[in-house]
């Protein structure tokens, strides 16, 4: 290709194709090799499949509460193949929200987080706290009951924050109750807000891996001497495009088993029997059933911020006390609980 | 295939083999290469097939037959405006006295040229464009100003009536969504 | 892992899920095969009625949902092309900036079904707001209640009436199926109706010092007079000089041919101890076959065609008006077209009808022939084209005989003998021209208005429980128990020359050979069945 056309916008675009290369091919360290040091990619990826087929939905989306559910029935019933795309987002932000979370785990466990990296697991909790927003704002769109009441009842949790709850709520809502405001101010952020927050994040987040390097492990059956790093082009992008794909055929498998449904339409007056939030919020839920609302809504805010920090704590447990590994310990009481009380909340009926 | 056809001498087989062996690999990072852009293309093309049939609008254009008015209610001579449910408007002009389909002339009243509405006139049995003073016989064929420079006619289904309140024919195109 | 592994594997996973998309088109193309007409269709609203949707959906959404579902709203008819009303209607009013009138009548369904109106207007069904002058409706007017309004005889606590509505009965019962006489409220306090406007052909009134005599509420609306509204009732005598209402049957606002090809639709009132039609279709095996197959009759179709949408069972509908391949396709809003006897009144007649679709009763053959335009053969003939979508020729023959026979032998036996009895206590004056206030006359309107449709009703749609035991049964119980004897006690009481002729009229009777087992015995025949019984089983019955 090298022609008088790449001359030509070779002159314009002052970036050598060499530069460009050297600054994307880094080397990456051979422990990427093993899959489950790869988790990164994938919700970075999914994220992709989430803005395709989201901006596909909002093509036919409508976001005010006398036409949303029919806009979401129409784009079920009859659009061609819109239960299809809808069915892919679902499953798209499932499983985006599962990769986060194996994600962090992985990190968790391996300590990766500990300096120089505390900023980055910072940015990634960020990450985290948006992937859910996300979750939960796109779930109050399609206005069927359980959107509906799951967004009152959102509403009232923050609401329950001491001194600035009223205000919280009243920003959600776009008034003291759901109203008609409400629904639109839902779209703009899970469509808007957030997607473009989480791409500066993502950003950040993948600019400050390169500046540092991922964090290299060695493994007890690798010989000595062997290639430590390995290249990121073509090597691990073949990896990434496995991933990816391996997920395309995933998700479509689960579109088509499990595709994507409509409960009845909500209705203001009548709170069905049994109301219960995406799972990735059955913890919350459970633990707002444990304790009163204002309790529950602290000790929520106290373990987030304590997860924040955890690079720091960590870094003080381990210089001042003899407990070296106490992070795996913490680690692994919080997973217990977090299986503990999803398990409660999917099994129990109220 | 060709070590077949050598029978003879150790170092050239040799050789052969190490040629061989180097146009396997050639090949063989070729085809993975081309099988791989195949996989690609067809599996994200597929996917991008899908968006696009997605996009596009859900429901063919359905035709239905439409009331509109009583017969009585349209002189000869006259015409009226109707809207069609997706928004669609339409002219439709009586010329006979019979009260059959054949008096009705049931044409979009969009002027191809620009878009502007084009009204009837039972005088002068002819539909007017004001924007541009484009001229169309009742047939919908522009006969002067500017439609006419471009051989343009006004858009419009027409078929025949079988009932008297549906008459004059009309049938509504696009009724994609509720 | 080498990169030409990983590259093959990506082919691999690539044309993996180029399949799973293949498999997606394949069900969306399942989805759209079976979805296919099951999607609602487009309702877009017509202009001339937003504003009445926009409000009513908010007032009486079960109005515009009911309307949304219909193929009038698919079609673009919507609330203004029916209930316009025109400058001159007397019912007319403005609201919301429209002249509209509350009752839509045939007159108005007929701008666009002008046919099937025109085919109504000459049913029986359409006559039935004649009952207002029968003798059923002395029964509700003044043996039920009182054509005069009366002062309550004692207070009723917590209510407040001014006085009795002696027409209460008629108003909720009869005219309900029947048929109102629609009417205004005047000015004066009295009610003006159709009679009062003597509207001409285009249903316009004539009499303007009724229009100017109509009473109206501060809104400019004229007040209906609820003796008479609400009502559907099928026979509604119309202020345009229309009669009947459309919603009898096309259940307004959704007039879903649904609901009117389902019996249960005609069971509103084809019910009851005097015509139980509905009844007596449940005890048929057409009854039994509706209610097991109802889902293959495709009640929704357009084009609802015997032998061509459906063959699993048939309703009310199938045979009384509907379509079937035999007479093309036809729908028929007169249900008489195809019934050859009329079991409406104490003797059944054969419908030989004359031009205007009465019943010619005169008994000259020459006279009868030339009165008659549509002979009962005919009616019959247009009956066996439904049958024999689903049975033999012979077979619906053989039926008829049945049902034929059965007709004759009431009409024979009991029917004709009543009314000769009922004729000779009226010739004789044993009793007065007022009916119901001896005994044999409840008498004998049991028989024939009851028992005797009972029995002939079952036997023209095959229940054999309504033909014998609510039938036959009574009827002979009704005769000889009861009118048989009252008519004697009668007789006995008055005694003299006009106690003489009834008890001969009587005795007449008995001593026909059908009857001679009441006063002579039927030893003969008791020993003609022992006879058959030792035939048959080899011993004696008990």
């Amino acid at each position: 290709m090298a022609n008088p056309v790449a001359a030509w916008i070779g002159d314009r675009l002052p970036v050598s194709g060499e530069g460009l290369k050297e600054l994307t091919n880094e080397p990456v360290p051979y422990h990427l090799k093993r899959w489950w040091f790869a988790l990164g990619g994938t919700p970075a990826y999914l994220f992709i499949v989430q803005i395709v087929t989201g901006i596909l939905l909002a093509f036919y989306y409508e976001a005010a509460p006398a036409t949303a559910y029919q806009s979401v029935d129409y784009i079920t019933h009859e659009a061609a193949f819109g239960w299809y795309i809808r069915s892919l987002h679902k499953w798209g932000a499932t499983l985006m929200i599962a990769a986060v979370i194996l994600h962090q785990m992985r990190v968790f466990f391996t300590g990766a987080y500990r300096a120089p990296r505390e900023i980055n697991w910072m940015v990634g909790m960020c990450l985290l706290i948006c992937t859910l927003m996300t979750g939960f704002t796109g779930y109050s769109l399609v206005f069927e009951q359980l959107s509906f009441w799951g967004a009152t009842v959102g509403a009232n949790i923050a609401d329950s924050t001491p001194i600035v709850g009223g205000f919280l709520k009243r920003m959600m809502l776009g008034g003291d109750t759901y109203n008609q405001a409400t629904l639109s101010r839902f779209y703009i952020i899970h469509a808007a807000i957030l997607p473009v927050t989480i791409m500066l994040l993502v950003v950040v987040h993948i600019t400050i891996i390169r500046l540092q390097g991922v964090t290299e492990f060695k493994f007890e059956d690798e010989r000595e001497g062997e290639q430590k790093t390995f290249n990121f082009f073509p090597d691990h992008l073949y990896t990434e495009l496995m991933i990816g794909l391996v997920l395309m055929v995933l998700l479509s498998a689960l579109a088509t088993i499990f595709p994507a449904t409509m409960g009845p339409a909500a209705d203001p007056l009548t709170t069905p029997d049994v109301i219960k939030p995406e799972w990735f919020f059955y913890v919350a839920f459970r633990w707002l059933k444990l304790f009163s609302g204002t309790t529950a809504i602290l000790t929520m805010g106290f373990i987030v911020f304590v997860m924040f920090a955890w690079p720091f704590i960590d870094e003080q447990i381990r210089k001042r006390t003899r407990f070296q590994e106490a992070s795996v310990w913490v680690g692994v009481l919080g997973v217990i609980a977090i299986i503990g009380l999803t398990v409660w909340e999917a099994i129990a009926r109220h | 295939m060709s070590e077949l056809d050598k029978t003879t001498g150790t170092s050239g087989e040799n050789l052969e083999e190490h040629q061989s062996e180097d146009g396997r690999r050639a090949f063989l990072e070729r085809a993975s290469k081309a099988a791989m852009a195949a996989g690609l293309v067809g599996g994200y093309g597929a996917l991008g097939a899908v968006g696009l049939r997605y996009l596009y609008p859900a429901r063919p254009d359905e035709m239905s037959w439409q009331y509109v008015s009583e017969v009585t209610r349209i002189p000869v001579g006259g015409a009226l405006r109707y809207e069609g449910p997706s928004g669609e408007t339409i002219n439709i002009a009586r010329q006979g006295e019979s009260g059959g389909a054949d008096d009705f002339v049931a044409l979009s009243s969009t002027c191809p040229h620009l878009g502007c509405q084009v009204r009837w006139e039972g005088q002068n049995n002819r539909f007017f464009c004001p924007c541009h003073n484009g001229v169309f016989d009742p047939t919908g064929v522009a006969t002067e100003g500017p439609p006419a420079e471009a051989g343009q006619r006004l858009a419009g289904p027409q078929g025949p009536g079988h009932d008297p309140c549906l008459a004059p024919p009309l049938e509504s195109s696009d009724r994609r969504r509720v | 892992m080498k990169l030409e592994t990983k590259r093959f594997i990506i082919a691999g996973l690539g044309g993996l899920f180029l399949l799973s998309l293949v498999l997606v088109q394949w069900m969306e193309t399942a989805r759209r095969a079976e979805e296919a007409g099951l999607r609602e269709p487009h309702i877009a609203v017509p202009a001339s009625s937003e504003q009445c949707v926009s409000c009513h959906t908010e007032q009486n959404p079960g109005i515009v949902t009911h309307w949304t579902g219909s193929t009038h709203a698919e079609k673009g008819v919507g609330c203004y092309d029916c209930h316009e009303a025109m400058e001159r209607d007397p019912d007319g009013f403005q609201h919301e900036g429209y002249f509209i009138a509350t009752v839509v009548t045939p007159r108005d369904c007929a701008r666009c079904h002008d046919a099937e109106a025109e085919e109504f207007a000459q049913s029986h069904h359409a006559a039935g707001g004649n009952i207002l002058a029968s003798l059923d409706n002395f029964l509700a007017e003044t043996v039920e209640g009182s054509r005069i309004d009366f002062s309550p005889h004692s207070p009723a606590p917590g209510r407040n009436f001014g006085l009795v509505n002696g027409l209460a009965s008629a108003n909720s019962g009869c005219k309900q199926c029947h048929g109102a006489k629609v009417a205004l409220v005047a000015t004066d306090g009295s009610v003006l109706t159709v009679d009062d406007f003597a509207p001409d052909e285009n249903g316009f009134p004539t009499n303007m010092d009724a229009v100017a005599l109509i009473a109206k509420d501060e809104n400019g609306k004229p007040m209906m007079d609820s003796d008479s509204w609400p009502n559907t009732g099928i026979g509604r005598l119309n202020l345009d000089g229309s009669r009947g209402s459309c919603s009898a049957c096309h259940s307004r606002h959704d007039f879903s041919p649904r609901r009117a090809r389902q019996p249960e639709n005609c069971g509103k009132c084809h019910l009851g101890p005097d015509h139980p039609q509905k009844e007596v279709y449940e005890e048929s095996k057409h009854g039994i076959a509706y209610r097991d197959l109802k889902d293959e009759l495709d009640l929704d179709a357009e084009e609802w065609i015997l032998g061509e949408t459906y063959a699993a069972a048939p309703t009310c509908a199938t045979c009384h008006m509907s379509g079937n391949i035999r007479n093309g396709g036809r729908i028929t809003h007169d249900p008489g077209e195809r019934i050859s006897w009329t079991n409406r009144p104490p003797v059944s007649l054969a419908m030989d009808t004359d031009i205007n679709h009465s019943i010619v009763t005169e008994t000259d053959p020459e006279t009868r022939r030339s009165l008659i335009h549509d002979t009962w053969q005919q009616k019959r003939d247009r009956m066996k084209n439904v049958c024999t979508n689903c049975h033999t020729d012979s077979y619906v023959n053989s039926f008829y005989d049945q049902y034929d026979a059965l007709v004759n032998l009431y009409n024979e036996k009991f029917a004709k003998p009543g009314q000769l009895i009922m004729a000779a206590l009226a010739d004789n004056g044993l009793r007065t021209s007022t009916q119901f206030d001896e005994e044999i006359e409840w008498t004998w309107f049991y028989l024939w208005h009851h028992e005797g449709r009972r029995a002939r009703h079952g036997a023209s749609m095959m229940a054999p429980d309504y033909t014998h035991w609510h039938g036959m049964y009574e009827v002979a119980e009704r005769f000889y128990m009861e009118l048989i004897p009252q008519a004697r006690e009668m007789a006995d009481h008055a005694g003299g020359g006009a106690g003489a002729a009834v008890h001969q009229v009587v005795n007449d009777i008995l001593a026909r050979p059908e009857h001679i087992w009441f006063e002579e015995g039927a030893e003969g025949a008791a020993e003609l069945i022992r006879q058959q019984m030792q035939d048959r089983y080899g011993r004696t019955g008990n």
